[in-house]
């Protein structure tokens, strides 16, 4: 944001950032099974603000309907729900994170055509560990980054130690969000 | 192919607000001409004031918190809260302020903050208690426009020559007297005292007028990035109808923070609207209404 819209005050929102990014959990999703013992959870999600506009809802069903189509050949599902925070979640089930990478990047790029692209918020994905925890992945598609997010006992903590580690661990196969005062937690994640 | 978007879009706004800087500016580099052609320590003014404005922005937020009555919360002691103002700050790709409740009874929220990184957003008890989640979604919007637009750092930089001119006014005899001892001394200082005190008022005006467009853009900036400008709409009419219900005392004595609420204390009496820090109650929601208008209507 320049100089001169600070002085006069304009605003747009951000557009997503380009979406290839994304498509780096494919392979790292591999680095994380092998080495980390990290398992997928079979599900990703997309969560984006639903907009009262007439064609809002229309765009919507029609992204549903394509993820659907292309499911039947994969055997992804496909649900939506909407969150305590008024955010609409398009819940992806698929044993491959492949195929849930293409399924996610469907959704967005169906919600960008619609031109509601600068609704996007994020996209999750879901992994356990060993022992049966849960670790998150989630995609900022404003910034075009992942972060790891890690849920800890108790309400509303989350495991900072974890994350970090993994944010090493994964090394250089993720574009990992530098700021961490960026790493927004997501509560209440429906996967 | 995204489509062509009239949604947010406001020239005659930024014109108006481009226009008014242009202005102050002007008449603050008039301002300081005369200053230097009158040659009165205005050196030693302009570090005063300086140091002030600098303390203003560098060092009173924690003040400011503590004159409302203030203080910051942990995410475990405001979930929800803190978790719709970290969507929010996805949405608007911002970095998370800081954020407090004030524990009091009127409905109002403010954000401080020199930038982003530095950044306070602060609601009342009132104001979390009195509106729903998507309503107070589009206030917090607001205040964290506030943030994304610098309302604080440029406000700051558009009162210093005002202030000096205010400080002159005050002092003026005094700083007038220790210049260079000549005997012709008389008439320059009277000038000077002229002419701030025409700084002064002119540029109040100005000042208020650009607080007014400041919140307009803050009211649209919420907008975008909430999709929802009748959700604000309605926490404006209910927030205008509490604050006319319960008395303001204590809020109504920090004057200089008046400008950064979401709704001015006492802005329930008729004010003139040219002197006011925020715009009618009425053409907030008219805005507000254009703005829903063009995102239906696209």
């Amino acid at each position: 944001m320049g100089f001169f819209d600070v002085l006069t005050g304009r605003r747009k929102l951000k557009q997503p950032a380009p979406t290839d990014r994304v498509f780096a959990m494919s392979t790292a999703a591999v680095t994380l099974q092998l080495e980390l013992e990290l398992t997928t959870a079979g599900k990703a999600g997309i969560v984006f603000q639903p907009l009262a506009t007439a064609d809002f809802e229309g765009i919507v069903r029609d992204m549903e309907e394509v993820v659907r189509g292309t499911g039947e050949e994969t055997g992804t599902r496909v649900s939506s729900e909407d969150d305590a925070f008024g955010y609409r979640w398009l819940v992806l089930s698929d044993p491959d994170v492949e195929d849930l990478v293409v399924g996610i990047n469907a959704c967005s790029t169906a919600l960008e055509a619609g031109g509601y692209g600068d609704r996007i918020l994020c996209a999750v994905f879901a992994f356990s560990d060993a022992k049966g925890g849960k670790v998150y992945w989630i995609y900022n598609y404003k910034r075009g980054a992942f972060y790891p997010f890690v849920p800890a006992k108790g309400s509303q903590q989350r495991d900072n130690e974890r994350e970090l580690r993994l944010k090493a661990q994964i090394g250089s196969e993720l574009p990992v969000e530098a700021e961490f005062e960026r790493w927004f937690p997501l509560w209440g994640i429906p996967i | 192919m995204a489509r062509p978007t009239s949604f947010g879009r406001d020239t005659g706004l930024q014109v108006r607000m481009t226009l008014t800087m242009f202005l102050l500016g002007l008449l603050y580099v008039g301002f300081v001409v005369t200053m230097i052609a009158v040659g009165v320590n205005a050196l030693l003014i302009v570090l005063i004031a300086g140091g002030l404005a600098a303390f203003q922005l560098f060092g009173s937020d924690n003040l400011a918190l503590r004159a409302m009555g203030a203080r910051t919360v942990e995410p475990h002691e405001a979930p929800e809260f803190h978790a719709m103002i970290e969507r929010l700050c996805i949405q608007a790709d911002l970095p998370k302020p800081k954020v407090a409740i004030a524990n009091t009874r009127m409905p109002n929220a403010f954000a401080i903050g020199r930038s982003p990184k530095n950044a306070t957003v602060c609601a009342t008890t009132g104001i979390i208690d009195l509106l729903s989640p998507a309503e107070l979604e589009g206030v917090m919007a607001h205040e964290l426009t506030h943030v994304q637009n610098r309302d604080v750092l440029v406000m700051t930089l558009a009162s210093f020559f005002a202030t000096i001119a205010a400080y002159i006014m005050q002092f003026g005899l005094f700083f007038g007297g220790g210049g260079s001892g000549d005997d012709d001394d008389g008439p320059s200082v009277l000038v000077l005292f002229a002419v701030s005190f025409v700084v002064y008022v002119v540029s109040f005006v100005l000042m208020q007028a650009l607080s007014r467009y400041r919140e307009f853009s803050a009211d649209r900036g919420a907008a975008l990035m909430t999709g929802r400008p009748s959700a604000l709409a309605s926490a404006l009419v209910k927030i205008s109808g509490g604050m006319q219900r319960i008395p303001a005392k204590d809020l109504r004595a920090q004057g200089e923070l008046a400008a950064f609420y979401i709704f001015p204390p006492g802005a329930g009496k008729k004010l003139g609207s040219f002197f006011s820090t925020h715009p009618p109650m009425e053409k907030r929601i008219a805005a507000l209404e254009r703005l829903e208008g063009q995102l239906q209507g696209r």
